[in-house]
């Protein structure tokens, strides 16, 4: 494992890890479930004790990395409120979908913060994969209800920053979206006791 | 003593078996022993057998142990001397015991010399094997030297081997040098004499570019007089296309022509047919003036049913007369209302009035005010009055509630009025409708009347024949058409009157409109549900906004934005394609791809071509065809228009006498002709009598041939 983790001990950046973690996870979970990419562009794989389906395309590949790295950093530096996954039709750059993956920020163990002298977590690890797991099993369970994508998609990952926050090079600022008559599900949250996340998908409802 | 001697002889026996041990003696001088051994056996077993009766026991002794002992020879010998000389009692059995004695040291002994024998034994066995080890190790050692020495000759010889091989490759090293060395010195020559024929080829390409460079203007002017040639013969192969167009434009005017010459036959034959047609129109024009004369009996009844509209008119006249009437009682109605309530709230006062001033006289009377007394007593008689009065009052009172309960009533009739006057209203807009149709009703029959005019124009057109011969049958057509006419206005008024189903129409109108209120005002609901929804997610969006200041932060190149721009790229390709296909589409196929036009020619060329061919060859076959008849049955036939056929016979006297047939549906006739007038005969016989032309055609040709071949013989003769 990837996080920086002794006896139920999870550090703010290992937790930030777990989050990126998911995130690619989800994120690439949503790309494969509304079919914004040919199936045969993604490879499965075990994660949190279930089959889950990566993107092989390097395009994609290169923009979560990018993407998921300065998450980390602002993560851990609480500088991030919400990361908005937008998909949206080419044609006229309308918003069909938003996932909203919104972060909370969490105290953690206090006394074992104190003795450890910084801001750690004592939640146990299989407990945390497991409310991953069960959130990423209502993602793919969404596409019962979603309404069918029937147009050229994209789609565009949008991070809520503080105001106060550097723009880094190759970022930029966005104009904040909005759907119209959207229709918003409330997906389960998960905690790593250091942070909060909470998913959540609108949608455009067809009339 | 004698045991000492025994010890002693043992002592010798044994002597040199200790010998033998202790110096381990090799395997012959045992073999030597054991030899010696065998011969004492031997010699005291023959000794023995004599003795065997008193040596019984011993024997077997002897028997169990080594027998091969030396003590037994000297025993028997001792045995032998005391058999020799006879013995006393008393020495007999100290002998005996001596004897018994020695035996038993005997038999001591020898179990000593058993056990000294099989230590001797174990003691060879031992050496033996210690013999043969040491034996083994010399042979292994031997074997090892000589091992050893081979090896060693095999390292010399591989030493010496090497050196050789040494030897050798260095010498293959010396000449290889040498050799080397020559090779280098011959390539350092050829590299010098290629370089000089590289320049010497470089001077010669110099000069072959320079000739080559001439050629090539030659070639460029020879190429420039070939496009001018080229040139020159595109102009004229335009010239020539211009020329083939022109042909072709007037092929086609040709085939116009043709058309319109066509046409104009055709014409022409319409032409001839009008002007038969207008023969017939001017007889039947004739006939037309004759008819005129009957115009007074139609004037007559143009009367009538002048009449009959004047009645109709009369009837809408009424209506409107109606109308009018309802207008005034409808306005009657209204001023007579308010004058209605009057009389009856007055008639209702009037009544109270006489029911108070009946009583108020009737208490006069009763209490007779005329006297001063009668004043008190009226006085009191007033006092009592007035609460009489007061008790009138509030019968009074109630008697106004009712009065304006009453007037409630009232009000409430007069709605209901003021309903039926609306309703009645209603009524006379529907009739002022009724009356719009009504007065198109008219319109419709006028039209309707002036086409039964023209009708009975063209009816009476056609009677005229019949009437100009029997006047009295005509006028009754005439009255009974007069009677149908009546009855189809009957029917008109009668839809006319049926024609009343305007309210319901109404109603449905209404409910219509109702209907699309309704929806309006769904469909305003809906865009107001919209805007609301709008304004919701515009405040949920300010909401967020307010509860966490954040700016939104995306990767300059998202996939959105490539996939975007893609589709942008696609997009303008795609309408440089549209714009090139447009301006290819302008320019038109024909210049786009002129080898398909000339394909095209070309074939057009060959089907041509080939449908001359054709044509040439049915000419040929045909003529051929109808020699070849002509020549078998003796007839030339000849198509001379549609289903028409002329027959001359090969024996006919001139080109006149022919016969003409036409094709029917049932076979085919023969026309009548001068020719076939001149064979009665034959046409009586063949074609009325065995109805067949064939027969009557060969009939012919048989009658024809035996003139001819008559009148050749006439003049032969």
């Amino acid at each position: 494992m990837s996080q920086q983790q002794t006896k139920n001990c999870i550090t703010l950046r290992g937790s930030a890890q777990i989050l990126c973690e998911y995130l690619n996870y989800a994120i690439n979970s949503v790309l494969f479930q509304r079919g914004l990419y040919p199936p045969e562009t993604f490879k499965a794989a075990q994660q949190y004790g279930i089959t889950l389906l990566l993107s092989e395309d390097p395009q994609i590949k290169n923009f979560l990395t990018n993407l998921l790295t300065q998450s980390e950093e602002w993560i851990l530096n609480k500088k991030v409120s919400k990361l908005s996954l937008v998909i949206l039709n080419v044609a006229n750059k309308e918003i069909l979908e938003c996932w909203d993956f919104n972060v909370q920020y969490e105290e953690g163990d206090v006394a074992l913060s104190k003795e450890k002298n910084e801001t750690v977590g004592s939640k146990d690890l299989k407990k945390i994969q497991q409310e991953i797991r069960d959130v990423m099993l209502q993602v793919a369970a969404t596409i019962s209800y979603l309404p069918f994508l029937d147009c050229r998609c994209s789609f565009d990952v949008l991070v809520h920053a503080k105001t106060d926050c550097d723009i880094p090079e190759k970022w930029a600022e966005a104009e904040p979206v909005a759907i119209v008559n959207a229709q918003n599900v409330q997906l389960k949250t998960f905690s790593t006791s250091l942070h909060k996340m909470e998913t959540v998908v609108s949608y455009k409802l067809v009339d | 003593m004698a045991k000492e001697g025994d010890m002693s002889l043992l002592n010798d026996v044994l002597e040199p078996f200790r010998r033998v041990i202790n110096t381990d003696p090799p395997k012959d001088k045992l073999s030597a022993s054991t030899k010696l051994i065998f011969s004492d056996s031997n010699q005291s077993i023959k000794e023995d057998t004599p003795n065997l009766h008193s040596l019984g026991k011993r024997k077997s002794v002897l028997n169990m142990s080594a027998p091969e002992t030396p003590e037994k020879r000297m025993r028997s010998d001792s045995t032998s001397n005391t058999v020799s000389a006879p013995p006393s009692p008393w020495e007999a059995k100290r002998l005996k015991i001596d004897i018994i004695a020695a035996k038993a040291q005997i038999a001591k002994l020898e179990a000593r010399v058993n056990h000294q024998h099989t230590i001797r034994k174990e003691m060879q066995i031992l050496f033996e094997e210690e013999k043969t080890s040491l034996t083994e190790q010399h042979k292994r050692d031997q074997r090892a030297v000589s091992e050893m020495e081979e090896r060693l000759q095999l390292i010399r010889r591989r030493e010496q081997e090497l050196k050789d091989e040494y030897n050798e490759a260095i010498k293959q090293h010396m000449e290889k040098k040498t050799k080397w060395d020559k090779e280098k010195n011959e390539l350092q020559k050829q590299i010098a004499e290629l370089k000089d024929k590289l320049l010497e080829s470089n001077v010669s390409s110099k000069d072959q570019i320079s000739e080559m460079k001439k050629d090539m203007d030659e070639l460029l002017q020879a190429l420039e007089g070939a496009q001018q040639e080229v040139e020159m013969l595109k102009k004229e192969v335009t010239r020539q296309t211009s020329r083939a167009e022109q042909c072709t434009t007037l092929r086609t005017q040709v085939e116009k022509q043709t058309f319109e010459l066509q046409q104009v036959t055709s014409k022409l034959k319409e032409i001839e047919y009008e002007r038969d047609s207008y023969k017939d129109w001017q007889q039947q024009a004739k006939t037309a003036q004759k008819r005129l004369t009957n115009m007074a009996e139609l004037e007559k009844e143009v009367i009538r049913l002048r009449a009959a509209e004047r009645n109709l008119r009369d009837a809408v006249c009424n209506k409107l007369l109606l109308e009018e009437q309802v207008n005034l009682l409808t306005t009657k109605v209204e001023t007579l209302q308010p004058m209605q309530q009057q009389l009856h709230e007055a008639t209702v006062k009037i009544a109270a009035l006489e029911s108070s001033l009946e009583e108020w006289t009737t208490a006069a009377k009763n209490h007779g005010i005329e006297t001063s007394r009668a004043l008190s007593s009226a006085l009191d008689s007033a006092l009592s009055s007035q609460l009489n009065a007061v008790a009138g009052c509030s019968e009074a009172q109630s008697i106004l509630a009712q009065h304006t309960e009453e007037l409630a009533t009232l009000k409430f009739e007069r709605d209901k009025i003021n309903t039926k006057l609306n309703d009645l209203q209603i009524v006379r807009k529907n009739q002022e409708s009724l009356i719009h149709r009504l007065q198109k009703r008219l319109l419709l029959v006028t039209r309707e009347r002036d086409s039964y005019r023209q009708q009975l124009d063209s009816y009476e057109r056609e009677l005229t024949v019949s009437l100009s011969g029997e006047g009295a049958g005509g006028a009754a057509l005439l009255a009974a058409r007069v009677e149908q006419l009546e009855k189809a206005l009957q029917a008109y008024r009668d839809l006319l009157a049926h024609h009343d189903h305007e309210p319901a129409a109404k109603a449905l109108e209404s409910a219509r409109a109702e209907i699309n209120k309704y929806r309006d005002e769904a469909e305003a609901a809906k865009r107001d549900v919209i805007k609301l929804r709008a304004q919701r997610d515009q405040l949920q969006a300010h909401l967020e906004k307010l509860a966490a200041p954040t700016k939104v932060l995306h990767l300059a190149d998202n996939p959105a934005a490539a996939a975007h721009k893609q589709m942008q790229v696609d997009l303008e390709s795609a309408q440089e394609e549209i714009k090139k296909l447009k301006t290819a589409l302008r320019e038109g196929g024909s210049r786009a791809c002129p080898e398909e036009m000339q394909q095209l020619k070309t074939q057009l060329e060959n089907s041509r071509i080939k449908l001359q061919r054709m044509k040439e060859e049915f000419t040929s076959s045909a003529q051929e065809y109808r020699d070849v008849c002509y020549m078998l049955l003796g007839y030339k036939i000849d198509r001379t228009g549609h289903k028409n056929y002329r027959i001359s016979n090969m024996y006919a006297e001139s080109s006149d006498e022919y016969l003409t047939f036409t094709l029917c549906d049932d076979g085919i006739e023969m026309v009548h002709t001068e020719y076939s007038a001149s064979l009665g005969e034959l046409v009586e016989l063949h074609l009325h009598h065995h109805r067949s032309i064939p027969l009557f055609l060969s009939a012919l040709t048989m009658e024809l041939f035996t003139r001819t071949t008559m009148q050749q013989e006439v003049q032969e003769c």
